[in-house]
């Protein structure tokens, strides 16, 4: 029962600050926003187009390349601009459909479509996508050149009669297919991905900076006078702990029903996605005790608490998705909760899994809480006697 | 002026004394990009190599022509490589385990049925994980099938094939054979004004923590007021100007020297490749101003100095996340990009990707100039609301 009212204390303290507030709720979810915003929509590669006087044909071989599926094509007015875009990573490459393109083929001239792109590996891949349209275009020009040639009419009928021909025809074709499982399958929301790494970045980043409120205690003679009442060292260690899960909780419990409604993200199943909030925040609060007991001053504190809070989050693949990373650093970031918990959410959202599917995460990130609960009050039982 | 120096100097002294000043503006920022360096250096900003197997199960001069030309071509060309597998079976399997990227499969019948101007189709079959590689193995197969295509589409046009004589026919298509496509793609090689993923980290936490480090110069006249020294410097036959100078010069030194060391320690530790020195020292330079502007702000909005570290923090992370220093928000769709243009720390990544492209320091400019105007702006705004503060 007094450790309840410790625990009331611990949150209370933290609710009352309002730059908490701010860090604890607000700030997550506008990085819920803003990943949602910029990176929700997958990692389609993206090309530039200018195609600015280039005519009928010009516009024809245009609309060729925005129907690609796969790549997203977004249009400029100027090269330059198309340019400056390549040059900084904003477009994977550029297509630029001359000025006069039309003139020139219907003249009986050549016309080169230039194709920019950096020196990288996904410049030279998709150079082949943009001339696969450009050969499709082809295809339809040189039956209409033949047809003008021949002496039959005009391009124009030429095109359009090379267009029919080419529908009556049986054409060689492609078909494509996909094997293997959607590691991000297309039902996924664009803040779906987002929202469970940033839930878990955030439990555990301010259970940590939560160790600063943990010195503070000591700091102010507050453990040594509750000491002085009939209460036993137990009980404090065991109010702490709970103050610190209760902190975990009320966050994660925010944070999962606020991007619920504000941006409709799914959470799988309740009961499994409950779960793994729970015994997060458990991990997050044994973690938060165990740094608050071994540490003297609030500035080291709040030091060491962000760079094993960022640091720890980084590794277990909270801000770049593990999926990026390669074959042994996946197995290094299992060595953090987070790549646990971020896989027991992935399995619930991604693969529709259920409580069931999770429990073997539950158990893993429970024997973390396990171990970290362990430590922390043998050294804080030792920390507020000594 | 010997007295604002005076001032700097021990509040330097102060800021060094003090742990946690040392730890926000070395330890951190250089331990969180040495993390985000080993778990996120390793992934390239310029992709892989696509893996396609192929599989001629046709085994006739048509797929002849696409497995050992047409294929070989492509790869020359780079960042694709192609091997044979031995039958559609072993090759799904390859692609469902990621081996490969997407593998080609030339059905039997093929070539007899683009001869026989029959339904031919080549087979791609793709890991559903590598859309990119799968489109782009798709579009090697349609140009192919294009060009095939071509010749039968131009006779077509020009005849039909069961009326005219066979003679005349075989003319015609002699002739289409012949033709060239008038368009041709031609490749620009644009330079690149990207950051490698160590040199983004690293310089991303640097900005980053600048805005905490820079806190402590301002913010510290609110500390002065507190114990009440304050009104003792003010008694001093000291100008206000001085004290206020005093404090500005102190952020601005602590900033440029926790700027300085993390490129030089990164540069060492980390191998991060900051670009030519003298843009990076302007761009530093500008940055530190800039910060120290916006942080004077926002000091002089507070009442007390715990305040105003909370406002200064929260701020810092506002900025840093929308200027980009913890994901390239600058290389994102949409309006972001833009917007994050209001932020130094995205001026400042910027400044860096654009010396990363070789082209000499003058690049850095118009970057500088943004971050010397919000400098400018920010310092206006700070000192006529700092004027008021020191007024007792």
């Amino acid at each position: 029962m007094k450790a309840l009212a410790i625990a009331a204390v611990n949150i209370r303290r933290m609710l009352r600050d309002r730059s908490n507030i701010f860090f604890v709720f607000v700030f997550p979810m506008l990085l819920i926003l803003v990943l949602g915003v910029s990176f929700g929509r997958g990692f389609e590669p993206r090309i530039g187009l200018v195609a600015v006087d280039a005519g009928p044909l010009g516009q024809d071989l245009a609309r060729e390349l925005e129907a690609l599926p796969d790549v997203e094509v977004e249009r400029f007015g100027s090269v330059d601009d198309l340019r400056t875009s390549v040059e900084r990573g904003q477009l994977e490459a550029g297509v630029v459909v001359p000025e006069g393109y039309d003139g020139a083929i219907r003249a009986g001239r050549d016309a080169e479509v230039r194709y920019v792109a950096r020196q990288s590996e996904l410049g030279l891949q998709l150079s082949q996508t943009v001339r696969s349209a450009v050969a499709e275009q082809g295809q339809l020009l040189r039956a209409a050149r033949l047809y003008v040639s021949e002496g039959a009419g005009s391009l124009d009928e030429g095109l359009a009669r090379a267009g029919v021909a080419a529908q009556a025809l049986t054409p060689v074709g492609v078909v494509t297919t996909t094997v293997g499982e959607e590691v991000f399958p297309a039902t996924l929301g664009r803040f779906d991905l987002g929202a469970s790494s940033t839930l878990l970045l955030f439990i555990f980043l301010t259970s940590m900076t939560s160790a600063v409120a943990l010195i503070e205690t000591r700091r102010l003679g507050l453990s040594r006078r509750m000491l002085s009442t009939p209460t036993s060292v137990g009980t404090i260690v065991v109010g702490e702990g709970l103050g610190r899960f209760g902190i975990a909780l009320v966050q994660g419990l925010f944070i999962m029903l606020g991007s619920l409604i504000a941006f409709g993200v799914d959470w799988g199943e309740p009961l499994g996605s409950v779960s793994l909030l729970l015994c997060f925040a458990l991990v997050g609060a044994g973690a938060g005790m165990f740094v608050g007991s071994l540490l003297r001053t609030e500035q080291q504190a709040i030091g060491v608490g962000i760079l094993i809070g960022l640091g720890l989050g980084a590794l277990g693949g909270c801000m770049v998705p593990m999926e990026f990373f390669s074959s042994t650093m996946v197995t290094v970031a299992h060595v953090t909760p987070h790549a646990w918990a971020i896989d027991g959410y992935a399995e619930l959202i991604r693969r529709d899994g259920s409580f069931v599917d999770v429990l073997p995460y539950l158990g893993i990130l429970f024997a973390y809480a396990a171990v970290l609960m362990g430590l922390a009050s043998w050294r804080l039982r030792r920390a507020i006697t000594g | 002026m010997r007295a604002a120096l005076l001032i700097a100097a021990k509040d330097l002294r102060q800021r060094l004394r003090d742990r946690s000043a040392i730890m926000v503006a070395f330890v951190v920022p250089l331990g969180l990009a040495f993390v985000f360096d080993l778990t996120l250096g390793g992934i390239s900003t310029q992709g892989t190599s696509f893996r396609y197997g192929v599989v001629d199960e046709d085994r006739s001069q048509i797929s002849a022509v696409f497995v050992t030309e047409v294929l070989p071509a492509v790869q020359e060309g780079g960042a694709i490589r192609v091997r044979t597998v031995t039958s559609e079976a072993a090759g799904r399997r390859m692609v469902a385990d990621g081996e490969l990227t997407a593998m080609f499969v030339v059905p039997v019948g093929f070539g007899s049925a683009v001869e026989g101007s029959d339904a031919a189709r080549i087979r791609v079959i793709g890991d559903v994980d590598e859309p990119t590689g799968t489109q782009v193995a798709r579009s090697i197969a349609s140009r192919f099938a294009a060009d095939l295509n071509a010749v039968r589409v131009a006779v077509a046009t020009v005849a039909d094939p069961h009326e005219t004589d066979p003679a005349e026919l075989e003319g015609i298509v002699e002739r289409a054979a012949a033709l060239e496509s008038p368009v041709e793609v031609a490749d620009v090689t644009a330079t690149t004004k990207e950051l490698d993923m160590t040199t983004y980290y690293a310089a991303g936490m640097a900005v980053f923590f600048l805005f905490f480090t820079v806190q402590f110069g301002v913010a510290s006249l609110l500390d002065e007021r507190k114990d009440g020294t304050l009104s003792r410097l003010l008694a001093a036959p000291i100008g206000r100007g001085a004290i206020l100078g005093g404090k500005l010069l102190t952020s601005f030194v602590i900033g440029t020297l926790s700027m300085a060391t993390l490129i030089v320690a990164t540069s060492l530790l980390l191998g991060a490749d900051w670009g030519a020195p003298v843009g990076v020292a302007l761009l530093v330079i500008s940055g530190v101003l800039a910060a120290v502007g916006i942080m004077s702000i926002v000091a002089t909005l507070a009442k007390t100095s715990e305040q105003a570290g909370n406002w200064q923090s929260i701020i810092a992370v506002v900025l840093g996340m929308l200027g980009g220093v913890f994901f390239p928000i600058s290389q994102a769709p949409g309006i972001l990009p833009t917007l994050s243009l209001v932020t130094p720390q995205a001026w400042f990544l910027r400044g860096l990707s654009d010396l990363a492209g070789d082209t000499g320091w003058t690049v850095v400019l118009p970057a500088v100039l943004a971050m010397l105007v919000i400098a400018a702006v920010t310092a206006a705004i700070a000192s006529v609301r700092l004027d008021r503060m020191t007024r007792l």
